[in-house]
């Protein structure tokens, strides 16, 4: 059997996650490449139903990462994006997916390090849980 | 129906060996010249370099597409330069876009074919975007180039004389009745010991007569709208019944029956009914205290009217509702007086306990006794013990320090001193807060005129009682100290008045009440809204030298942002929202982080504010109806981006 590669998203804020994940590259951290990045200009932007359309067009995997609480960009777009997960990832394991598939984090712009060590940590921890195998039955819940 | 596909024009830098070293450029350009939508695929050495530049610009030039796309570093790095390149070929900046295979692939990736695999994949989700990319226009907006300052104490007078002199009309408004703030109700400055009333008059006299400046005193800001460039000051001037024609001659104070307890001199003296808070006040005109005045009282007195030389008492004046446009606003609140009541009494001239601030009057030469340290019985003190940190560093206090009281309390040693003659004074202190050259020079000098520092791990636990006429001091775990006064030294707390400023100007204040700077280095006098800015104490409690710096950095800031006849560029990326989808649920209205969108009661329709909206996109993730949209980063665009990074 082929050694299973998972597709993990994040989408990354630009004046932190986004800069972290430079800061990273910088540096030379290596993380896995199955991790692939998706700019929004705040963590804020993003919505559960993007969330849910990355797992329909194959993420095994999805991180929203934003600025530190009080460093928002935008004031409080963070916190907004977290009142959202909170819920969403009450609801995501009644959906059949994983509560691990799925991760809300805060990387600074100077931490190329933890950037590093957060995508590391959920590539292994999607590895663990392999594929994601509902594929289909999310599409159906979207859909509707 | 499905249009025509655009055509992307590719280019990939190789970044010297930084990219080529561990992505698999021929691969790359072998992959994407192959895709039906890629135009072309051009390969440079390092494009960020002025021969790398000029080969975008003939490369886009020659062979024109719908969009371009540039697989090299990180486009916070570089997106600004190449659309600035391809922006000179007429590309409009939606259609310039970078990927960002350095950062996220060469430099992370050991493996050259997962580097490659992955370059490909952001390559992929960029082609995948360009497709749903819209032209973003570059607003501008004319500006305002007015400011409006509120607070008149020292950080506002040097702000507003700063952009006065640059040729800008400034409005002051005050709360108090006339400028000088804090620092007016001191004597002299520690360490350098400058004399206040000296530094401030010709300040206060230039403001006086400057053409740019008008002065506001005596009222109330009630509303702060708008955004950079554009906001509208709504404030309340209280009645005043005296004109401008008042010269402060107080020959109207002679005949006034009535005594009132005065807020200028914290409750220690008394002035008229009518009054000035002290000679020489900018404005000079009195003004009359309508609740103690028995004109208005019970209407027995008339004696002012008589008495002006100048026929400027005016009964019938109105409070008076002012508006004034600016494009940006400067808050120099100032702090506030911490509330230690519940400390030694709180302070009280009678018992011979002072707050620093009392001691300040007590001391200033404007102040209720002139200037002469004495009790409130008039006996002069021979002895004198300060307590550091009165009120600060305490759960039920200031949570913090002030940062300046420790040198003002070594400072009330060397007045007592330069007043009533050698005394002994003591200092009883726990942490020290002095730095600098000039304090600590100050604080040996006051060791070496004779100031006792007496150390105690908790001066908040030292207890003061009466005894004879004396009191006795005592620190904890110390010798009991007998005085005859006791100075109590405050930090500077927030100012209420920042509390409903922030309020009315929708700006946030840290947990401590003052106000939150949009960056804590980078934009320190900034607040959380653009265009409003926080100078001197109403920032974070400062001295006299850092609330100056403040309020002249605010000013500089406006002075190179809102220039007359310059536009002033906004963002691009801007929400928008789709009028057609709108429900009208005003979610988006909730979230905005700016207070940007606004609902059309007519239309049942949200609407955004281009000009105050920073395209964070939390209204766009929020809308349950797709109808608020983020510039660049709609759900389409995300959607395509998406699709080109999973699908491969």
């Amino acid at each position: 059997m082929a050694e299973f590669v998972p597709k993990i998203v994040a989408f990354v804020c630009n004046w932190c996650s986004y800069a972290g994940a430079d800061g990273a590259g910088g540096q030379k951290l290596t993380y896995p490449s199955s991790v692939k990045l998706i700019r929004v200009m705040c963590s804020g932007r993003v919505d559960p139903q993007t969330v849910m359309e990355a797992f329909r067009e194959g993420a095994d995997g999805v991180m929203v990462l934003g600025c530190h609480p009080g460093d928002c960009h935008y004031r409080s777009g963070n916190m907004k994006a977290q009142r959202r997960f909170k819920i969403f990832s009450m609801l995501l394991s009644q959906m059949g997916i994983e509560n691990d598939r799925f991760l809300l984090d805060w990387v600074a712009a100077g931490e190329g390090k933890k950037f590093a060590e957060v995508a590391n940590r959920m590539h292994e921890q999607v590895v663990r849980l392999g594929p994601l195998s509902i594929r289909g039955k999310v599409e159906r819940v979207v859909a509707v | 129906m499905q249009e025509k596909k655009r055509s992307v024009g590719v280019f990939l830098c190789k970044c010297g060996t930084n990219i080529a070293g561990a992505v698999d450029m021929d691969a790359l350009q072998k992959w994407a010249q192959e895709r039906g939508d890629v135009a072309w695929v051009a390969t440079h050495e390092l494009l960020c370099a002025p021969a790398g530049k000029d080969f975008v610009k003939e490369t886009v030039e020659k062979q024109p597409c719908d969009s371009v796309l540039i697989a090299a570093c990180s486009p916070k790095m570089h997106e600004k330069t190449f659309r600035g390149v391809a922006g000179e070929k007429g590309y409009n900046p939606a259609h310039v876009n970078m990927v960002n295979i350095r950062e996220q692939a060469a430099w992370v990736t050991p493996d050259t074919l997962e580097a490659t695999d992955k370059a490909r994949a952001l390559l992929r989700a960029g082609l995948e975007r360009a497709q749903r990319h819209e032209d973003l226009d570059s607003p501008t907006m004319e500006c305002r180039t007015e400011a409006v300052v509120v607070g008149g104490g020292i950080a506002g007078i040097e702000a507003a004389l700063m952009l006065a002199d640059a040729g800008r009309k400034v409005t002051i408004i005050e709360r108090d009745i006339s400028l000088g703030g804090k620092v007016i109700q001191t004597e002299e400055v520690a360490p350098a010991m400058e004399c206040a009333p000296c530094l401030l008059a010709p300040r206060l006299s230039e403001i006086r007569d400057h053409k740019n400046i008008t002065v506001v005193t005596n009222a109330e800001v009630t509303d702060i709208l708008g955004f950079l460039g554009n906001f509208t000051v709504k404030a309340t001037r209280k009645a005043r019944y005296i004109t401008s024609a008042c010269i402060g001659c107080e020959a109207c104070f002679e005949v006034c029956p009535e005594s009132v307890r005065s807020t200028f001199h914290l409750g220690m003296g008394d002035h008229k009914a009518v009054y000035t808070a002290f000679p020489g006040s900018v404005p000079a005109a009195a003004v009359i205290d309508r609740e103690h005045c028995r004109h208005f009282t019970d209407g027995s007195c008339s004696a002012c009217v008589e008495a002006c030389p100048f026929g400027a008492i005016n009964f019938e004046d109105t409070d008076e509702l002012l508006e004034f446009n600016a494009g940006a606003v400067i808050l120099a609140t100032g702090g506030g007086d911490p509330d230690i009541s519940s400390l030694y009494g709180g302070g009280d001239w009678k018992t011979n306990v002072l707050t620093m601030p009392q001691f300040e009057r007590l001391a200033a030469s404007n102040g209720p006794t002139g200037g002469e340290i004495v009790g409130a019985d008039g006996t002069v003190p021979k002895s004198l013990a300060v307590i550091h940190c009165a009120g600060s560093l305490r759960p039920d206090g200031l949570s913090y320090c002030s940062g300046i009281c420790c040198v003002n309390a070594l400072k009330v040693g060397e007045l007592f001193r330069k007043k009533n003659g050698e005394g002994m004074v003591v200092n009883i202190h726990g942490r020290l807060t002095l730095s600098g050259p000039s304090q600590e020079q100050f604080y040996r000098q006051q060791l070496h005129e004779g100031t006792v520092m007496v150390y105690t791990a908790d001066p908040a636990k030292t207890t003061i009682e009466k005894a004879g006429g004396k009191l006795r001091v005592q620190p904890e775990g110390g010798e009991p100290i007998e005085v005859d006064m006791v100075v109590l030294s405050t930090g500077i707390d927030s100012s209420p008045t920042a509390v409903e400023v922030a309020g009315i100007a929708a700006v946030d204040l840290d947990d401590s009440g003052f106000f939150k700077p949009g960056h804590s280095l980078l934009q320190a006098t900034t607040t959380t809204i653009d265009g409003i800015y926080a100078a001197g104490c109403c920032a974070s409690p400062c001295d006299v030298s850092t609330a100056v710096t403040r309020g002249q950095a605010a000013a500089g800031d406006v002075l190179s942002r809102l220039v007359e006849g310059r536009k002033l560029e906004l963002e691009m990326m801007t929400s928008f929202i789709d009028e057609e989808l709108c429900a009208g649920c005003k979610m988006c209205l909730a979230v905005c982080p700016y207070k940007a969108i606004s609902f059309d009661q007519e239309k049942a329709v949200s609407r955004v504010n281009e000009a105050i909206c920073r395209g964070c996109g939390t209204c766009a993730a929020t809308c349950p109806g797709g109808a608020a949209q983020a510039r660049h980063y709609t759900n389409g665009q995300l959607s395509a981006e998406l699709r080109g990074v999973l699908n491969g």
